[in-house]
């Protein structure tokens, strides 16, 4: 059990990064207000890592722990890669044809097409 | 290796952090399943996309954002608090802040249903190729991502009324993993609010 004063200083780097994440939330906002083209999505991405890592870091405490818990808390991100990757391989690749689609319609009322056809 | 090397602090994790990251190893390829999905539907229909996206309600998608955030903010420290009753104290409230999210989030469903922007039939976009696909992974990506939200607010709770009563299964170290697993439904977010609510703003 952390001591009151140990708590008091967790506390306050908390508190901050808070303060970070939400600075950054509303640069990424005011990014969005800028035309930047393909780079609105890049600031968009590069801002949430930047979040990410705060958390991930700072609330998720992986500052404190060892090389094991690290390498397993980057294992999904690092396979995430290679699938991605491995998904480039099909789908950057293949001509887009798509498939037509019927639209869905609305179906007549059940009374009204059993009307129809005793017509 | 000596006794003493395995007591540094480090080096042998707790096995339920452990076991929770390794869990949230597998969750981020749940997810990432379908950050490639969008990643094909952006690459695929640039205008559909960007046009779709500019009908999701960024105020309310930056609101729910900082609630989020906040009550990240908020388990962090009751994973950090040592004494039980205001651990119990901050988890409650971030679990009310995960109620008025799902709140603001059903708010924004009824809009778009209202508008017209569930696909299917009289969907309102029908004649922009590829909004009706946004709309599809914008459904399926916050409606899962509400599910997670769900589950964390009941483990939330549980811990809350346990960490109250200063029960045994309800200490700090369950508390910590517990708030792992709502960091990692912030972090979801942190990635959809820029890439449905922000990024085809201007486009």
């Amino acid at each position: 059990m952390a001591e009151p004063t140990a708590f008091r200083r967790e506390a306050r780097a908390i508190v901050l990064a808070w303060v970070a994440l939400i600075a950054l939330m509303l640069a990424s906002l005011g990014s969005a207000t800028l035309r930047l083209g393909a780079f609105n999505m890049v600031a968009g991405l590069v801002i949430a890592g930047i979040k990410t890592a705060i958390v991930a870091w700072l609330f998720m405490r992986l500052r404190d722990e060892g090389r094991l818990l690290r390498l397993t808390a980057a294992t999904g991100l690092a396979v995430w890669c290679v699938l991605v990757a491995l998904s480039g391989v099909d789908y950057l690749t293949r001509a887009s044809t798509t498939a037509d689609v019927e639209r869905p319609r609305a179906l007549l009322p059940v009374s009204a097409s059993a009307a129809q056809r005793g017509r | 290796m000596t006794r003493d090397a395995h007591a540094l602090p480090g080096v042998e994790p707790d096995a339920g952090k452990l076991g929770m990251w390794a869990f949230l190893a597998s969750e981020v390829l749940f997810f990432g399943g379908l950050f490639v999905a969008y990643l094909y539907g952006r690459t695929h229909w640039p205008q559909g996309w960007s046009g779709a996206s500019r009908h999701t309600d960024v105020v309310l998608g930056t609101v729910n954002t900082a609630v989020l955030l906040t009550s990240s903010a908020l388990v962090a420290l009751g994973a950090a608090a040592p004494a039980r009753r205001l651990s119990a104290r901050l988890l409650w409230s971030t679990a009310a802040l995960g109620v008025l999210f799902l709140a603001i989030k059903g708010v924004e469903w009824h809009a778009e249903w209202r508008d017209g922007l569930v696909p299917g039939v009289d969907f309102a976009l029908a004649d922009t190729p590829g909004a009706e696909e946004f709309f599809a992974l914008y459904f399926v990506m916050t409606g899962l991502h509400g599910v997670h939200m769900l589950l964390g607010i009941a483990l939330l709770a549980v811990l809350a009324t346990g960490a109250r009563r200063d029960r045994p299964w309800a200490q700090a170290r369950q508390v910590e993993v517990a708030a792992l697993y709502w960091h990692f439904v912030d972090v979801v977010w942190i990635f959809l609010y820029p890439l449905l609510y922000l990024v085809s703003r201007h486009g």
